[in-house]
């Protein structure tokens, strides 16, 4: 019943629909790429451009990150948490309900996205396993990713920003500079999951971090997010009037 | 409430209600007053710590490339020249857009969840005041992000040379320039980001939306003209936001963009190379996108009901 | 602080007495003191946290309610704690202060929510008999997010007392409710403390304290200034001259005659009253009529003036 809740919350009209032509983006390049026929391979171009620079770099934090940090932030920032936490249940029931919410519309949207517009630019090809490995990996790591989100919204009231410095100056920047802080990042881990799976040439694709470490790191991380979040929750505080 | 009562030497005073009979500021006290109440709300100011920690220390991050190239400087003894002025905001492009997408929510959302925009409203102050001075608010901020770094790499250059003065005789003319890029591109990401911030007063979305822009046009863009070297998707980057602060940058201080020997050094300069666009197009979509923005900012709350 | 399960419920509204009961019991904010030291306990009936703004009353509701951590003593609630407590929340109803509901569900799917989330065995017969309760069924198939201060508030309450709660917090249950409504929350509020429920509310509104609740704990600047039936709180102000105003047949005269009676204070002629300060109720309440009958006055009128809980009230807050 949260679940059902707060996805009417978070797929309202207006949002919804800009969500949905965001996801439409990825399949418009695969057609501008596929009408230009450039030379260039088209699965060393799904994989590292479609794939990797724009579907995981780009929409699969941010869709995440919205989903994750409005469906309990929200909440918790306009009082309404209250009705929630004061039914008699397991805050663990809380959290997963709320995971799942921001969980299913962030993957089905990148999944459609993903599907779609890799299609079209390995149509053709010999390609498929390059599709597979990285729709497996979005899949994981949109939940790592959420879970994290979710952690983060519980725990602070500038979930999203925190969120956002976390994607594009840690993830962006800082592992990018720093070979040794990959271990720390979804996006690595994401990458990882993929070339695993996917298990084409390094030069076609080639991840950071090896396919075994990138899915038990993620792993850990999920768990501990959701964890930790639960604990969180469980001391839930209203600081407010006197 | 007591009258004047005059009793032999003692009085009684008057301590009920006044009216109000010294000077009515006007329209102008108004838009200076938003302007400053948002400047300081911006910094978080006047608010709670917690509000200050992301505009400070992501202004901090934007500092740190001056320090590291002041800080070559006092070490090398000579000057080198890791960071040329034009490069500058290139380097803090991220930092800058994460500033925004924390700060616009902050300057735009806020009203409208609180309703308190008919307040404004009902004073000498019009719609088009409000946003004129919000939008000169974040663009100041902005400003201050940009150009502090650029004083202190600046000065720092100037100092850290033998010839101090000889290095202001060479480089003087770089202040212009670094002024007004950096005034054009706050202009361009504030009006850009209010735009974005103000259709919505859930702040999730409207901080989102403004990286959206920010992220998405900047990869869909740099795509597409890796790929597809030649032809229309070349002008590409005329939507692209960082991309378009590039160009409008090189093309203020005269600079033309030269391809990195080894084909792609990941710079924007060199995307724009790539490119093969004439600068001054990228100015034009410059002043094109602020127009637009202005104009999406100011019909959003000309329709606002209140 | 031991957490003990709440125990097994007889009849749905049966709790252990006392159903609340707080000892010691502090929060602080680092320096800020919100609650101080504060011990008292609640039984069934209808008992009222009376204090200005800022005095801590939503900070014990919530501490209550299991959404503050006392930052020392124990706060008990049906004989546990509530803190890290949900199962305790199936005997208790909250009607938190903030307006906030979900916009875009109706009244009734938003009560249905509520019983769903309680397990009740039939959802739907609950929500339909609070919204009846609370007098919102023409209203119940709209949304939310349209509702007036006061039907929001009467939602807030039907969706708190679902599930037949015996006790029952609300945070300032009367704010933005027009009079009309308001009488009817206090009666329904009758109705149910008359069944054996504890119903705690907290209100800066003497009005309305005075009016519903058997019980007064006053609250000022984190303590608790005093606790009780209000009359009673009045009659134990020793250092505070009780007013009486007396009207009869000569006032002059039975002035003059009770100026002699040790109880009396002071006497002040206003209109055609008598303003009397007197240091002891009880004694001057036995007094007045004999100094009039002796006197051969006629008494018309005897009035104790300052008994209100406002003059209580003020007394307290100014201490």
């Amino acid at each position: 019943m949260i679940l059902a809740l707060t996805l009417r919350q978070l797929v309202g009209r207006r949002p919804a629909l800009l969500m949905v032509a965001f996801a439409a983006l990825p399949i418009l390049v695969a057609i501008i790429f596929r009408v230009a026929d450039p030379d260039v391979s088209p699965e060393r171009w799904a994989a590292n451009d479609l794939l990797k620079g724009l579907i995981v770099t780009v929409f699969l934090p941010l869709s995440t990150l919205i989903f994750g940090t409005m469906a309990l932030g929200s909440e918790i920032e306009d009082g309404t948490a209250v009705y929630l936490l004061s039914k008699p249940l397991p805050r663990s029931q809380v959290i997963s309900a709320k995971l799942a919410a921001a969980w299913l519309p962030a993957v089905v949207l990148l999944l459609l996205s993903t599907e779609i517009s890799a299609a079209i630019a390995l149509q053709g090809t010999g390609g498929s396993s390059i599709l597979v490995g990285f729709t497996v990996a979005i899949a994981l790591g949109s939940f790592a990713y959420c879970c994290v989100f979710v952690l983060l919204s519980v725990l602070t009231s500038h979930a999203l920003i925190a969120g956002l410095i976390y994607v594009f100056l840690w993830e962006g920047v800082v592992t990018e500079l720093f070979s040794g802080t990959r271990i720390f990042s979804v996006r690595q881990y994401t990458l990882g999951v993929a070339d695993l799976i996917a298990g084409t040439s390094d030069r076609t694709f080639e991840a950071n971090l090896g396919g075994v470490p990138a899915l038990v790191l993620m792993a850990v991380v999920s768990v501990a997010a959701v964890g930790v979040a639960i604990r969180r929750l469980s001391r839930f505080e209203v600081r407010g009037a006197a | 409430m007591a009258n004047q009562v005059e009793r032999a030497a003692g009085s009684i005073y008057d301590l009920g209600y006044r009216s109000y009979e010294g000077a009515r500021l006007g329209r102008w006290h108004a838009i200076t007053s938003v302007y400053t109440h948002s400047l300081r709300g911006v910094f978080g100011l006047g608010r709670h710590h917690s509000s200050k920690i992301i505009p400070f220390g992501l202004a901090i991050i934007t500092l740190l490339p001056a320090v590291v190239q002041v800080g070559f400087v006092a070490l090398a003894e000579e000057t080198v020249d890791v960071l040329r002025p034009d490069d500058y905001y290139e380097f803090i492009q991220w930092p800058l857009a994460l500033f925004v997408a924390a700060v616009a929510p902050e300057l735009v959302g806020r009203d409208q969840r609180n309703r308190t925009l008919s307040l404004y409203f009902s004073r000498a102050l019009l719609r088009s005041d409000y946003v004129v001075a919000k939008v000169a608010a974040l663009a100041t901020a902005l400003l201050i992000l940009m150009l502090v770094p650029q004083t202190a790499v600046f000065l720092g250059n100037a100092l850290g040379s033998d010839d101090s003065l000889g290095y202001l005789r060479d480089n003087w003319k770089d202040i212009a320039p670094i002024v007004a890029s950096g005034a054009l591109l706050s202009l361009f990401m504030a009006s850009v980001a209010l735009a974005i911030g103000s259709q919505t007063s859930r702040w999730q979305l409207a901080s989102g939306g403004v990286i959206a822009y920010f992220a998405i046009t900047f990869v869909i863009a740099s795509i597409l003209v890796h790929t597809l070297e030649t032809g229309p998707p070349r002008y590409a980057f005329l939507f692209s936001g960082f991309h378009v602060m590039r160009g409008l940058t090189l093309w203020v201080f005269g600079v033309e963009p030269t391809l990195a020997f080894e084909g792609d050094d990941g710079t924007l300069a060199n995307d724009l190379a790539l490119a093969d666009v004439a600068l001054i197009l990228y100015a034009l979509a410059a002043a094109v996108t602020v127009i637009v923005a202005l104009l999406v900012l100011y019909r959003r709350y000309r329709r606002m009901a209140l | 602080m031991a957490r003990a399960e709440p125990r097994p419920m007889s009849s749905p509204v049966a709790a252990p007495t006392p159903a609340i009961d707080l000892v010691n019991a502090s929060r602080w904010y680092g320096n800020v003191v919100a609650v101080n030291n504060i011990s008292f306990t609640v039984g069934p009936g209808i008992t009222g946290l009376l204090g200005p703004n800022g005095a801590g009353k939503s900070t014990i509701l919530h501490m209550l309610a299991g959404f503050l951590k006392p930052s020392s003593g124990t706060v008990d609630l049906l004989g546990g704690s509530a803190w890290r407590n949900p199962e305790i929340y199936r005997y208790v109803g909250l009607v938190p202060e903030r307006e906030a509901v979900y916009p875009f569900l109706t009244g009734y799917e938003f009560v249905l929510l509520s019983a769903r989330l309680h397990k009740l065995p039939d959802p739907r017969e609950a929500a339909t008999r609070a919204i009846r309760t609370v007098d919102m069924e023409d209203a119940q198939h709209r949304a939310a997010g349209g509702y007036s201060k006061g039907m929001k508030q009467r939602l807030k309450f039907a969706a708190a007392i679902v599930h037949d709660p015996p006790v029952l917090l609300l945070d300032e249950p009367f704010n933005g409710a027009d009079p009309r409504q308001r009488l009817q929350m206090m009666d329904l509020l009758r109705a149910m403390a008359a069944e054996g429920r504890t119903i705690v509310f907290s209100s800066h509104i003497l009005e309305e304290v005075e009016r519903l609740a058997d019980n007064v704990l006053v609250i000022v600047a984190g303590r608790l200034a005093a606790s009780g039936d209000f009359r009673e709180i009045r009659r134990l102000m020793t250092d505070r001259p009780h007013t009486f105003t007396l009207r009869s047949g000569d006032n002059r005269r039975l002035a003059s005659a009770l100026v002699a009676d040790p109880s009396v204070l002071g006497i002040e002629l206003v209109d055609d009253r008598l303003s009397v300060r007197a240091s002891d109720f009880r004694g001057f309440a036995l007094a007045a009529p004999r100094v009039a009958r002796e006197s051969g006055v006629t008494l018309f009128e005897f009035l104790p003036t300052d008994e209100s809980l406002e003059s209580v009230f003020s007394y307290l807050v100014e201490r």
